[in-house]
């Protein structure tokens, strides 16, 4: 009795649930939750481990305590330290025949293994037998486990028990072997495909429950390989008629929807189904109509429901009158004081303007609120919209807000995001040179070492070519106006490295080229560049190629150099540096200013970073000498290939090619390592004296050559970077990866393509941008507040409001909510702009004028007609503009369902009697792929049903007819599901 | 699919974790400290849902909601809808709250083998098995009846009797139904012999 006691008082103190812990447990929870320090903290956690320890080891200790003691190693765990010493009891609780010992284990080693541990090996065992279970509780345990822990190696173990249980009794574990199965697909696909069939099986189960779960793995296949899952479109959509129908049992209502989540998914999964599938789509229309139309707006769910619609409709084949319903559905969003709604709000106002731009026009204010809101996700999202919705007239406004906001945040991952966007959008849209420049100049002062070195080079090469167009002197404008700014920024204390590489080159290159600033005022500024920075090699090697660019540009100009005191001892020190690269790089300059005009301005021509630099690959120019010496009495060449006797490959272009289109082994030695440094660093110049056997063909006269100073790995760059390893290389290596030189070939001349010319693509788009005139955004600073004139600025809004009014002018203005401010700014701006508007051109505002009218709804011609009818019969002043208002949509739409409805009237007897004898048609559907035979009659008998509609009489007049068969439509009833389905 | 399921309350310390791709103990540790930086730094009145790209890789976004000392967060990609994941949330706190009647947390923290027990029957593999919570807690009382059987009850309210402990919340919201049984039993039995049994048979399930 005393021990009872004990025990008793043991128990009475700890727990509160059933799961039984004690006091200990308490007092260290309470212990650790009073400390102050983390110090602290870990001595008592440590000394808990010691406890543990002990006590875990004592073979005597009972099992309820052992459990207890694996709970409180979970939880020693879970803050922050190591329990792997408890590991192996966490296994042996598994294997207790309890289901209350077992869960524990089982949990333990969900928790601390994973699932490639050495443990999990003693596992699968008692996995595999509590699989076959009698007890439905121990076999769900099992299956919880099996998710978790069962790797590639050892789903064969399981898997026949796992396929056996998705037929199982219990709802509960059909559900969670479809779980686990598709665990196994996502571990190791390979070894489960041939059961991927069994998830559509399963999609008609009787239990609503097994069904949702089901759609889970389904919507992870479809969005690998839509394809072929495109006969299930007619399956999900009837499903989701049901379930909206409120065809499901009570229980799985939530928030007084039906099954919410199950619609959700659903929606989800049509969306992908649906995308850029006219056909599919057609299926839909009328459900995700009805869901919208149905939504209720006060409950959470309710909302996300209407939002999985908006995505859905935004991801399927556009359908006017489902996206007109979509944007009134993202006003409410947006107009909600929800931050949550808002946010969904934005994220669906991105997915409809890709398909619509209109959109965004509506919400202009709600979208200006985002941006200046708090709440910082809403504002990325926000951020996020604008990215999406840029084009050439907002281009500035929406850069400018993306930079200040950049400047604003500390998180590095955003900050590189938003720098990288601005970048690109500036690119893409850029209207002026000098605001590009701008631009780039605040992103790279602010986040110059977070964005990619690629946009580095980008913007060099940018600048060196302009925008692509023939036009020098905008592109000398570009230059002088980047020198100009960089002579003026150079001087803060602070810069990233990549923008002062930028720089560094950007005054090397284009410094004293239009004569504004003296070459000893430039090369002043890079000398303090160099020095300021004694840690960053690169930006050093940057600044003495721009000096050596700088003084040869002046030799060849014929002018007396002098080098700059600090420019010389500059020179000096890097010719002791430890870098070897800036070591030659100061050898190379010293070099440079030795020689004179001619040969200078053959080495550094000017503005010659982007001349293709052409390579004569053959060596024609050595063809008279070969001539003379053959004459002479040489042997001619025999190719490598022939002296081998490959007379298959012909010669070593084909062998080239050969070898990249077949990645086949390869037999010779390895490639040259590349230098390291050349992605950063520019080139080194070529100097004739210290490098002469190497760069022999750069001295001929028929050899067309340009240094490149743009880094990138140009031939002549990483050549002159290598170890001369010519006599090497013609026994193993590749000739062609070498420098010129060594290429004895006889093939064609070939144009090695410099690797800093630009992608056409990038500068067309450039092209274009620069089309783009201010004409389209006009001011309206005096009629407005701060934030419309951001709105219209961002929007265009407001100019356009005013083309539409006056292309418009026989319809009545609007008057919905909604719109209330753009007419208002309407109102003002006719009164305020009327002027102006006459003075333009009148055919452009009516083309403008007609765009913007039709487009929002640009096939809806029937609809358009109904509504001339409705419209008459009501009083025209209470009309709002054209057919989009929400009040209208539902009548149209019902006069239309009722019409097909009529077309078909004889149809619906037969689906009556279809309804009554087909046991399963889902499950038909489910091997439609494997009949096709059969599958073509279905889809008909099907599709027929769908556009039924919801006819509230069918559906009763169904319900009386399966009520008359003895079935009455409750969750109990296992064969509903089949009847609702069929 | 979701990625994760974290409690912890407002000091930062985690009271719930479930990772449901396989975290090691540091990473894990680093994930919560960054996690409940950015939940530190969210002002009041502020949407629920936090992007965590940054932490988790592209598309990930996280919904937290605040319920009294504890965060509840829910890790997740594109491939769940935020404002349910949130309802979904709201359902497991609904969960819990059955299973506790009032939760605190303590309990959280103290039971927090039940906890995941429940969470199991929530979220499965990163997908959502089950959203309603009467169904949940339905399956986690037909768990706890093997922790906690008839007999044990009974020999609760023995103890109740004789000792004066009151050991009744052991049965949790299913303790009236079994003491109005038990009580049955006990008062028809003959006293001390069936006591005896009971107390013999207590020990034999406990230990």
């Amino acid at each position: 009795m005393d021990q009872l006691k004990m025990i008793g008082r043991e128990l009475a103190m700890g727990s509160q649930g059933g799961f039984g812990q004690s006091k200990e447990f308490l007092d260290l929870i309470k212990s650790i939750g009073e400390t102050r320090s983390k110090a602290e903290e870990d001595r008592i956690v440590l000394r808990e481990i010691e406890t543990l320890k002990t006590r875990l080891g004592n073979p005597n200790t009972p099992k309820f305590k052992l459990k207890e003691y694996l709970v409180r190693l979970l939880y020693v765990e879970m803050l922050g330290h190591d329990a792997s010493f408890g590991y192996i009891y966490a296994v042996k609780m598994t294997h207790d025949e309890n289901l209350l010992f077992k869960r524990t284990g089982y949990l333990a080693v969900t928790l601390f293994l994973n699932e490639d541990h050495d443990l999990i090996i003693l596992i699968v065992n008692t996995i595999q037998k509590d699989l076959r279970s009698d007890n439905y509780l121990v076999v769900c345990a099992a299956l919880n486990a099996a998710c978790r822990l069962i790797n590639e190696e050892t789903i064969p173990a399981v898997l026949p028990q796992v396929v056996e249980l998705l037929g199982h009794h219990k709802e509960a574990v059909r559900k969670k072997a479809v779980m686990a199965l598709y665990r196994f697909h996502q571990r190791a696909p390979g070894s489960v495909s041939h059961l991927v069939s069994n998830f559509r099986k399963r999609l008609c189960d009787n239990d609503p429950g097994v069904m949702g779960a089901t759609l889970c793995p389904l919507f992870d296949l479809i969005t690998i390989d839509v394809n072929s899952y495109k006969d299930l479109v007619i399956s999900f959509v009837n499903i989701l008629k049901q379930v909206a129908e409120r065809r499901l049992p009570r229980s799985y209502d939530y928030r007084h929807m039906p099954a919410p989540f199950i619609q959700i998914k659903l929606l989800k999964i049509l969306g992908l189904l649906g995308n850029g599938d006219k056909k599919a789509s057609e299926h839909m229309y009328t459900i995700v109509g009805d869901i919208m139309r149905k939504f209720d707006s006060t409950s959470n769910i309710g909302n996300a429901v209407l939002y999985e619609c908006i995505c859905c409709v935004s991801s399927i084949h556009p359908n006017p009158k489902l996206l007109e319903t979509a944007a009134d559905a993202i006003s409410k969003f947006l107009k909600s004081d929800s931050h949550n709604l808002r946010y969904l709000g934005i994220d669906a106002l991105g997915r409809l303007t890709k398909i619509n731009p209109e959109i965004a026009e509506q919400h202009q204010l709600a979208v200006i609120d985002c941006l200046e809101d708090l709440d910082d996700t809403l504002k990325r999202k926000t951020f996020e919209l604008l990215y999406k919705m840029t084009k050439s007239s907002n281009v500035e406004v929406i850069v400018n807000c993306m930079v200040d906001y950049m400047i604003n945040i500390n998180d590095n991952h955003f900050k590189t995001e938003i720098a990288s966007r601005c970048v690109e959008l500036a690119e893409q849209f850029a209207p002026s040179n000098q605001w590009f420049i701008q631009t780039m100049n605040k992103v790279f002062e602010h986040a110059g070492d977070l964005v990619n070195a690629k946009v580095a080079h980008n913007l060099m090469r940018l600048i060196a070519e302009g925008f692509g167009e023939d036009d020098n002197i905008v592109d000398s404008q570009l230059r002088s106006s980047a020198v100009e700014s960089y002579t003026r920024i150079i001087g803060e204390p602070i810069l990233p490295s990549a923008f002062l590489q930028v720089i560094c080159w950007v005054l090397g290159e284009y410094g004293t080229a239009d004569g504004k600033y003296s070459a000893s005022y430039i090369s002043g500024k890079l000398c303090d560049v160099a020095e300021a920075l004694s840690t960053d090699e690169i930006v050093k090697a940057y600044a003495v190629t721009a000096l050596g660019k700088i003084y040869s540009f002046e030799i060849a100009a014929g002018r007396k150099v002098n080098l700059l005191p600090e420019c010389e001892s500059l020179i000096e020190e890097l010719l002791a540096s430890h870098s070897t690269d800036l070591q030659q790089r100061a050898y190379e300059l010293r070099a440079l200013i030795g020689l004179d005009a001619h040969v200078v301005a053959n080495l550094m021509p000017m503005d010659a970073s982007c001349e293709d630099i052409e390579i004569d690959k053959g060596l024609s120019f050595l063809d008279g000498y070969i001539q003379q010496a053959i004459e002479n009495g040489a042997q001619p060449y025999v190719s490598e290939s022939e002296r081998l006797g490959m007379s298959n490959i012909s010669n070593f272009k084909s062998q080239e090619q050969h070898e990249f289109l077949t990645h086949s082994l390869r037999f010779e030695a390895y490639e040259l390592p590349k230098p390291s440094m050349t992605p950063q660093v520019p080139p080194v110049l070529a100097s004739p004296t210290e490098l002469f056997p190497v760069s022999v063909p750069y001295y001929h006269t028929e050899v067309n050559y340009s240094t490149t100073p743009v880094p990138s790995i140009s031939s002549a760059g990483s050549s002159e970077l290598q170890l001369r390893l010519d006599g090497v290389q013609k026994k193993w290596g590749h000739p062609s990866y070498f420098s010129p030189t060594s290429s004895t070939l006889n093939s064609d001349a070939a144009k090695i393509q410099n690797g800093s010319t630009k992608p056409d693509s990038v500068g067309s788009a450039n092209s274009e941008a620069r089309h783009v005139s201010y004409d389209s955004r006009k001011p309206q600073v005096e009629i407005s507040p701060e934030k419309q004139k951001l709105a219209a600025s961002l929007f265009g809004g407001a100019s356009k409001s005013d083309r539409r009014q006056s292309s418009s002018s026989q319809k009545v203005p609007k008057n919905n909510s909604h719109a209330a401010y753009k007419s208002h700014v309407e109102k003002t701006a006719t009164s305020d702009t009327g002027a102006q508007k006459t003075s333009q051109p009148p055919s452009d505002l009516l083309d403008l004028g007609e765009t913007t009218g039709t487009s929002i709804l640009p096939s809806l011609d029937p609809f358009k007609q109904l509504e001339g009818v409705l419209d008459q019969t009501q009083d025209p002043t209470s009309l709002n503009t054209g057919g989009f208002s929400g009040t209208d949509a539902p009548d149209i739409m019902s006069l239309y369902v009722d019409t097909s409805l009529r077309d078909q009237g004889n149809s619906t007897a037969n689906l009556l009697s279809t309804v009554n004898d087909s046991s399963s048609l889902l499950s038909g559907f489910s091997d439609a792929t494997n009949r096709t035979g059969h599958g073509g009659n279905t889809v008909a008998q099907l599709t027929q049903k769908l556009s039924e509609g919801p006819n509230h009489k069918d559906s009763l007049e169904k319900d009386a007819t399966v009520r008359q068969m003895g079935v009455t439509p409750s969750g109990q009833n296992p064969n509903l599901f089949k009847d609702l389905l069929g | 699919m979701i990625r994760g399921v974290i409690v912890m309350n407002d000091r930062g310390k985690p009271r719930l974790v479930k990772f449901y791709e396989f975290q090691p103990a540091e990473k894990q540790q680093e994930l919560i400290r960054s996690i409940y930086r950015v939940l530190c730094s969210r002002a009041e009145n502020v949407s629920n849902f936090v992007k965590v790209d940054s932490l988790f890789g592209p598309d990930v976004r996280l919904v937290y909601k605040t319920y009294a000392t504890l965060y509840f967060v829910f890790i997740f990609d594109s491939s769940e809808n935020e404002l349910a994941m949130l309802d979904l949330m709201q359902v497991f706190v609904e969960a819990l709250d059955k299973c506790f009647s009032n939760v605190c947390e303590i309990d959280v923290v103290f039971n927090f083998n039940k906890v995941h027990t429940i969470l199991d029957e929530f979220i499965l593999g990163g997908q959502v098995l089950e959203t309603n919570s009467s169904e949940v807690v339905k399956t986690v009382e037909e768990i706890s009846k093997f922790f906690l059987p008839p007999q044990l009850c009974v020999c609760l309210i023995s103890f109740r009797y004789s000792y004066g402990y009151d050991l009744l919340f052991y049965a949790g919201s299913r303790g009236l139904q079994i003491q109005s049984w038990a009580v049955h039993q006990f008062l028809a039995g003959s006293g001390d012999s069936i006591f005896i049994a009971l107390v013999t048979s207590f020990i034999t399930i406990l230990c």
